[in-house]
């Protein structure tokens, strides 16, 4: 990968991206609080006009789309003028974003119920819960057509809403210190001990544990419980050589060096690079753990029909675009290529392709007895 | 009274009654629908060796912390108290302006600190204490959680007991050097003593809350460490099971009740003295 190619990633939300990720400590003071967090607070962008871009503004849902509908979003994951020019295109409507920073399922399902929000980001394993506690709303898909937009794979990752973007996790190194090509999981336990305290991996149970179990073999959204008894003893073996679990600026060490491999996120691995050439990006051989994240309408909504308007408009390739150039995500919606900042599009980190595709395998909602298996497991992982 | 009463009512015994409520409820992991029928499943299961273990880790951090803290808040607290009152402002306020940023953005700030080519380490290769090539290597570790540890808490330490030293009165110094008493036997038989009610009370405000703490072991400690808050918070916030959050909530806080009983049971005898 050029050096260039990723010269004007968006620095600064991909690290407010990384720190979403896993918010946990950004409600550490104030434990069962997220949910009343995210319903009272936040920040709200509505109004405004932007007379930038084009939109089929109520193309499809037959009929004019007044009021005011809610979304809960992570802070600035929308582009800058999404919503002002979807507002200026539609009289009478306004979309307040209340910005929410959690990964929790629980926080997340809690919010669908909430009744606070007409529709919501949410990733595959929160949106399948939502959907089987029954707090989803279905939608009227004629009234997207946008949605063909969308690479079909997503789409049936996805079925609950419009998905938006997606994040493998796989491993970054420094080939000038590990001296050896890294191209698997196996690679990295096998060279744990070597590099002991230089190795750092993710503090979040579904993308680590997910990608141990991707090392063993298994799916990573098994609930077998051998296979994550198997997925514990191989974590608790390659713990005393981890320097960290980390929750944000995971791959931080690979930059100066203080890290050699780190089990890390593409838009991390993307965003290091820009700072240190030297790091490579491996999508590890056995496959590909991922999480796939889209927004899904609230069962409590009384405004359907624009939600299904806004979802609409922000899958338009030249909307979409915005929001990838605004949060430098790995995208989904080909025919936003050509909108897309070069060094985004031409990403072999970041751009999708069939091969990676192919290796990529999404959350899954466990259900609640496999979740909580998972949860204890990686207590145990961790205590141990 | 009344008004006091619906206040410490409303903000303290409700909340500990609802958390107690939970505490014997079950509750749909779907759809986070909470039964408050009586179970007592959520106590059962925390009798494992995971739940124990990390109740233990939690307790040996928090007393580890305290003693910590007591040695140097005493020694801090003393030399602040024997200063000029001029000075003892502008010590004080050093002491407590810390206070005025956020505990995440400290806490955080040590992660700076302590890494590798960070400040600390960049001291250690100019005054020789590290080679080249090598590095402090103490972010991450037992030792950064400690130092995070004790870094928070020590004002909490230091005040308490800088209010007991600063009542004394000077002329019992006088007193106990004209009699022949070296500086250490002073500080053994008056500055301790009298410092004993500072001590219990600042053993109280940093012991209790470094027995529930996680989010220092968590930030500076690389997540290796798992204690008895992070099993709490992560039962509200990442599994929503609020009945065993709350079950682990209440355990911890007869932990922490049969400790204070015991402190409580120490500074009485330490003022009747």
């Amino acid at each position: 990968m050029d050096e260039s190619d990723v010269a004007d990633l968006p620095l600064g939300l991909l690290s407010r991206r990384s720190l979403l990720r896993r918010a946990a400590m950004a409600g550490a003071g104030l434990p069962a609080a997220g949910a009343l967090l995210a319903a009272c607070g936040g920040s709200s962008n509505s109004g405004g006009s932007s007379a930038s871009g084009g939109s089929g503004k109520a193309a499809a849902n037959g009929g004019p789309s007044t009021g005011t509908i809610v979304l809960n979003n992570y802070p600035d994951w929308i582009g800058p003028k999404e919503v002002p020019t979807f507002e200026s295109e539609h009289p009478g409507a306004t979309v307040k974003v209340v910005t929410n920073a959690t990964s929790s399922s629980a926080e997340v399902v809690l919010a669908f119920k909430s009744g606070n929000y007409d529709f919501l980001l949410a990733d595959t394993s929160d949106a399948g819960q939502a959907s089987q506690a029954g707090v989803l709303q279905d939608l009227d898909f004629s009234k997207i057509p946008n949605i063909a937009n969308v690479n079909p794979s997503f789409r049936k990752s996805y079925p609950w809403g419009i998905p938006t973007d997606y994040g493998k996790v796989g491993i970054g190194y420094r080939p000038d210190i590990v001296k050896e090509k890294i191209t698997s999981w196996h690679d990295v336990w096998r060279l744990a001990p070597k590099f002991s305290g230089q190795v750092v991996f993710i503090d979040l149970e579904r993308d680590c544990m997910g990608s141990a179990l991707k090392y063993l073999g298994y799916s990573s959204n098994t609930t077998d419980p051998k296979a994550l008894e198997a997925c514990k003893n191989a974590m608790t073996s390659i713990k005393p050589h981890l320097k960290a679990f980390l929750n944000t600026n995971v791959g931080q060490g690979l930059v100066n060096g203080t890290t050699a491999i780190a089990m890390d996120w593409d838009y991390d691995v993307a965003l290091n690079k820009q700072q240190q050439p030297k790091i490579e990006w491996v999508e590890p051989s056995e496959g590909v753990h991922a999480y796939l994240e889209g927004f899904s309408a609230a069962k409590s909504t009384t405004h359907l029909n624009l939600v299904e308007s806004f979802m609409n408009f922000l899958l338009e390739p030249k909307q979409y675009a915005q929001f990838v150039n605004a949060t430098g995500t790995a995208y989904l919606v080909p025919k936003a290529t050509p909108f897309i900042k070069k060094s985004i599009a031409k990403s072999p980190i970041l751009v999708p392709n069939q091969s990676t595709l192919a290796k990529v395998e999404f959350d899954h909602y466990l259900g609640g007895a496999g979740a909580t298996l998972w949860a204890n497991t990686w207590q145990e992982i961790k205590a141990a | 009274m009344l008004p006091t009463g619906i206040v410490t009512l409303a903000c303290f015994l409700a909340p500990l009654a609802l958390i107690l409520v939970y505490s014997f409820g079950s509750e749909n992991l779907v759809s986070f629908n909470v039964n408050f029928g009586w179970t007592t499943a959520n106590y059962t299961a925390f009798g494992s060796s995971l739940y124990l273990d990390t109740l233990l880790r939690s307790v040996a951090l928090s007393v580890g912390t305290t003693l910590a803290c007591a040695v140097l808040g005493l020694t801090l607290a003393y030399f602040i108290s024997r200063q000029g009152l001029r000075t003892q402002r502008l010590l004080l306020a050093a002491v407590i302006i810390p206070f005025w940023t956020s505990f995440i953005v400290r806490t955080y700030s040590w992660v700076d600190i302590l890494q590798n080519d960070g400040p600390l380490d960049r001291l250690a290769h100019a005054i020789g204490l590290v080679g080249s090539g090598s590095h402090i290597d103490l972010l991450y570790t037992p030792a950064s959680i400690g130092i995070g540890m004790v870094y928070s808490y020590l004002p909490l330490m230091i005040l308490p007991i800088y209010v007991s030293l600063e009542r004394i009165d000077p002329a019992i110094y006088n007193a106990g050097a004209d009699l022949g008493a070296t500086p250490w036997r002073q500080f053994r038989r008056i500055v301790l003593p009298l410092a004993k009610p500072g001590l219990i009370a600042g053993s109280i405000i940093v012991g209790v809350p470094a027995m529930g703490e996680f989010v220092i072991p968590e930030i500076l400690g690389g997540g290796k460490t798992l204690m008895v808050g992070n099993i709490i918070a992560n039962q509200f916030q990442e599994t929503g099971n609020y009945p065993f959050g709350s079950a682990l909530a209440v355990a911890l806080m007869v932990a922490m009740i049969v400790v204070l009983f015991i402190l409580r049971r120490a500074q009485s005898s330490a003022v009747v003295v």
